[in-house]
């Protein structure tokens, strides 16, 4: 191996900054794909990695991480392991596969942006990697679902999704747009890397690789593991450079776009990892709740890593963030259980009585609340008439995060004071958000927010032809094959302990 | 074939259509990721007016290099970023035993000084202008209007960095050999700043970094600039250590040479794409080629006057022609012409 240590040269390999002669730095580097916030060019030069890599390293790291991977793959493909799994693990893997794979590649468009429009070279060089690693994680997260097709249909939303105005996609793209692909660098290495990946994927990935293998899922156990690597390697553009807002009077800057971000990727989080945690990883597997999961995990290393700049948290943790986490996620799981049909996996109940049992020791209370709602359910389907549980009509869905208003749930879970949403009236348009943080968000950038439509504004502005129910779905692109059913046929309603509540007039 | 979700199986993805041949695993994990290019109404699931709705619609969507369809391009190396991490990981595997050869024998220390005032002049400088490089085939790739080019770039802008990185280590080596002002930030800053054989080079590059339509940053960068410049370091440059009896240098540049050409290669298939759909096109490429080529040129001939001070030198002449005869070779194949 060459005889010089890293450290002696690599210094060499990221002083590429040099002052601008023959155009202007605003030209170089505009505002609408780097927001310098006000600091002198010459300042951002600092920007120190905490993570060195070099090129060499990168890819024989890469090289034997890709290897060992893609031999798991190829051996579990040859095996019958898919059709044994848990359908409610099917589910999530195949709404895994349909949010995050092509989002993945997308950000590295993002990375790209930050290698171009980066403000020192070092981090542009973080960002080049980061832009292989998000290529690798959009190829390899279509790489296995693809090897599923033959089995799963579903598996194609994996590289369909992203293309389709299936509504969850729709909140997807408002969110990950938003975050990165139609995001200037700095702010984006504020809110992917540090906000996101840091604060969120990083954990989740560790979660659910821990959950694949208890769950007998080696193949997407690897595949998250393996992908955590790289994004503890490129989340941490954040830190520097949140490090030098702060350091040059900019803290307002850093704590406004993390609020703004982690209010967003809670909102995502919530719907995709609380359902699978909560929901869809079989009983037997579980280990903490996801309520539980936020708290010692997200909430803890957030907070401190927050704190250790010296800015504050949020100012929604502990009047609207705190109390969600008990029941924003059974809420949503309530209402796309029930509008199952508009979604590309198939939703599992995951309220079997045993199910239910664990639910209320991890949610005391919640067998009085939700618990209710489930009672009319099963009595339905008891009842053979399956037809009373599925939707006729369209929720109220938020401006902001695009994800069906909830709050009348949270209400009548006695979480809230208010059924109502959120609105604001601007010029001339009445926006309706689902919780205060939507709307602050909003008030912070309209210019990003303004002139976008819901679905529902699509429906009720005639883009949704014919406005029915079926119309809808199509427009979703979604084929009546496709569309979700009960993951386990009802066996759950014919397990539940009869008569709590009667089946609906 | 049915399954648990009561459908039959699939062969491929949906959206390559129902296409007779099974698409390559390269294909699979490659084509169709690019969901916001001419996405109606705007790229991005954002208000329509937002400023980067704008800018792609202004310098993608709007660039005067169009085609019905980029999907039906492909990287003739076809590399999935599986395949470019084990070609890379075998080359740079290479390239440590080639430095570890060169250690033990230390061939650094015994070069002529006078070569060694060369290299601070003419090779130590070379990470600002490759950073450039990198930056705009970065550029490229988040504007590109198919996964399919935008992965090429992508890798190119890697290839960009894995030279800066071995030119790194080699300024290191040489500074703990003949001094440590090789080294120094100063020394490759200044020159890239004030020195006036670089100046039309990073007039151009500071230029290109300025050059916003998707179109035209490929062509500047793929077309003009980079082709020069790739030939002078890996070509001329790698001729002249040869000449100056550093044999790691000239094998440096000839393994650099091999990242070179596969850039060339991408470029010239997706030139030859866009031409054949578009023949009208080929005016659009002349005309930046027109505008671009002529600030290679300069900046080569600011060059070719640092490879005049070498213990065995080249002449200006024997530089630019050297570039200027390979670029016209490469742009003839890259018109089709």
């Amino acid at each position: 191996m060459p005889r010089l240590a890293r450290s002696e040269w690599y210094d060499l390999t990221r002083d590429m900054n040099w002052t601008l002669s023959y155009v202007k730095e605003e030209e170089a580097w505009p505002a609408e794909l780097s927001d310098g916030f006000g600091l002198p060019a010459e300042a951002w030069w600092a920007w120190d990695e905490p993570y060195k890599v070099t090129y060499p390293e990168y890819v024989h790291n890469q090289y034997g991480k890709d290897a060992s991977v893609y031999a798991v793959n190829a051996v579990v493909g040859r095996s019958r392991m898919y059709e044994r799994l848990d359908p409610g693990w099917k589910s999530a893997i195949l709404a895994h596969y349909g949010v995050i794979a092509v989002p993945e590649y997308l950000a590295s468009l993002g990375e790209s942006r930050m290698g171009r429009f980066g403000r020192a070279a070092a981090w542009r060089n973080m960002a080049t990697f980061g832009a292989l690693d998000e290529l690798r994680h959009g190829q390899i997260q279509t790489y296995f679902p693809y090897g599923l097709l033959p089995q799963e249909p579903r598996a194609d939303w994996a590289h369909k999704a992203l293309h389709t105005n299936e509504w969850g996609v729709i909140a997807a793209r408002s969110l990950f747009d938003d975050m990165f692909t139609a995001n200037d660098a700095v702010s984006m290495a504020v809110q992917l890397t540090f906000t996101f990946e840091t604060g969120f994927t990083n954990l989740q990935f560790l979660g659910m690789a821990a959950d694949a293998m208890k769950v007998g899922d080696v193949d997407f156990g690897a595949l998250i593991s393996s992908i955590q690597t790289d994004e503890a390697r490129h989340s941490q553009q954040g830190e520097p450079t949140i490090g030098l807002l702060v350091e040059h009077g900019r803290a307002d800057v850093a704590q406004r776009l993390v609020d703004h971000m982690f209010w967003r990727s809670w909102r995502l989080f919530a719907l995709l990892t609380g359902l699978s945690m909560d929901y869809y990883t079989p009983l037997e597997h579980r280990g903490r709740s996801f309520a539980e999961f936020m708290r010692e995990w997200i909430c803890k290393q957030f907070l401190d890593q927050f704190r250790d700049f010296g800015l504050e948290k949020p100012w929604y943790w502990d009047e609207h963030f705190l109390p969600e986490l008990d029941w924003y996620h059974h809420a949503l799981q309530l209402g796309i259980w029930y509008w199952r049909p508009t979604v590309w996996w198939n939703p599992d109940a995951g309220v079997a009585p045993e199910e239910r049992e664990w639910l209320e020791r991890k949610y005391p209370g919640w067998n009085d609340t939700f618990g209710g709602y489930w009672d009319v359910v099963a009595a339905n389907l008891r009842a053979g008439r399956p037809e009373a549980t599925l939707p006729e009509t369209f929720p109220m869905i938020c401006h902001l995060c695009h994800i069906p208003v909830v709050a009348p749930a949270g209400y009548l879970a006695g979480r809230l004071a208010s059924p109502r949403p959120y609105v604001l009236d601007r010029n001339g348009r009445r926006y309706v958000f689902c919780s205060a943080p939507c709307r602050w968000v909003f008030e912070q950038a309209p210019r990003r927010f303004q002139g976008h439509t819901t679905l529902i504004d699509r429906f009720l502005g005639g883009q949704v032809q014919p406005p029915t129910m079926e119309g809808a779905l199509a427009y979703m692109g979604l084929s009546p094959e496709e569309t979700g059913q009960d993951a386990t046929g009802y066996a759950w309603a014919h397990a539940a302990p009869h008569g709590r509540t009667g089946p609906r007039d | 074939m049915t399954n648990a979700s009561g459908g039959r199986g699939r062969r491929t993805w949906s959206r390559f259509g129902d296409v007779r041949r099974r698409p390559t695993p390269y294909e699979v994990v490659t084509g169709g990721f690019h969901y916001h290019f001419r996405r109606d109404p705007v790229p991005f699931e954002m208000d329509p007016e937002w400023t980067l709705n704008k800018w792609y619609l202004a310098h993608r969507e709007g660039s005067p290099f169009q085609v019905a369809d980029w999907e039906d391009f492909r990287d003739p190396a076809a590399l999935t970023y599986r395949d470019y991490v084990a070609l890379q990981h075998d080359r740079e595997v290479y390239l440590d035993a080639l430095v570890d050869r060169h250690e033990e024998s230390g061939s650094a220390a015994a070069l002529d000084p006078g070569w060694v005032d060369t290299l601070r002049t003419l090779f130590v400088p070379l990470r600002f202008p490759l950073h450039v490089l990198q930056m705009t085939a970065l550029y490229v790739g988040q504007m590109a209007p198919s996964s399919y080019i935008t992965n090429c770039a992508h890798f190119q802008a890697a290839d960009e960095l894995r030279r800066i990185q071995r030119i790194a280590y080699w300024t290191r080596v040489l500074a703990d050999a003949h001094g440590e002002d090789l080294a120094r930030t100063a020394t490759a800053r200044g020159a890239w700043e004030d020195g006036p054989a670089w100046q039309p080079l990073r007039r151009a590059l500071e230029n290109l970094l300025i050059a916003y339509d998707w179109g035209e940053a490929f062509t500047a960068l793929n077309l003009a600039v980079k082709p020069a410049l790739d030939v002078l370091v890996d070509e001329v440059f790698g001729h002249l250590a040869e000449a100056n009896g550093d044999g790691f240098l000239t094998e440096l540049c000839t393994e650099f040479g091999r990242d070179a050409r596969r850039s060339r290669e991408w470029t010239r298939a997706l030139t030859g794409y866009a031409v054949e759909r578009e023949p009208a096109l080929t005016g659009v490429l002349d005309g930046w080629v027109a505008t671009w080529r002529p600030r290679a040129d300069r900046a080569v001939e600011a060059l070719a006057d640092l490879f005049t001070t070498a213990p065995r030198p080249l002449t200006p002449t024997e530089v630019t022609t050297r570039v200027h005869d390979t670029h016209d070779a490469f742009l003839a194949a890259a018109h089709g012409r």
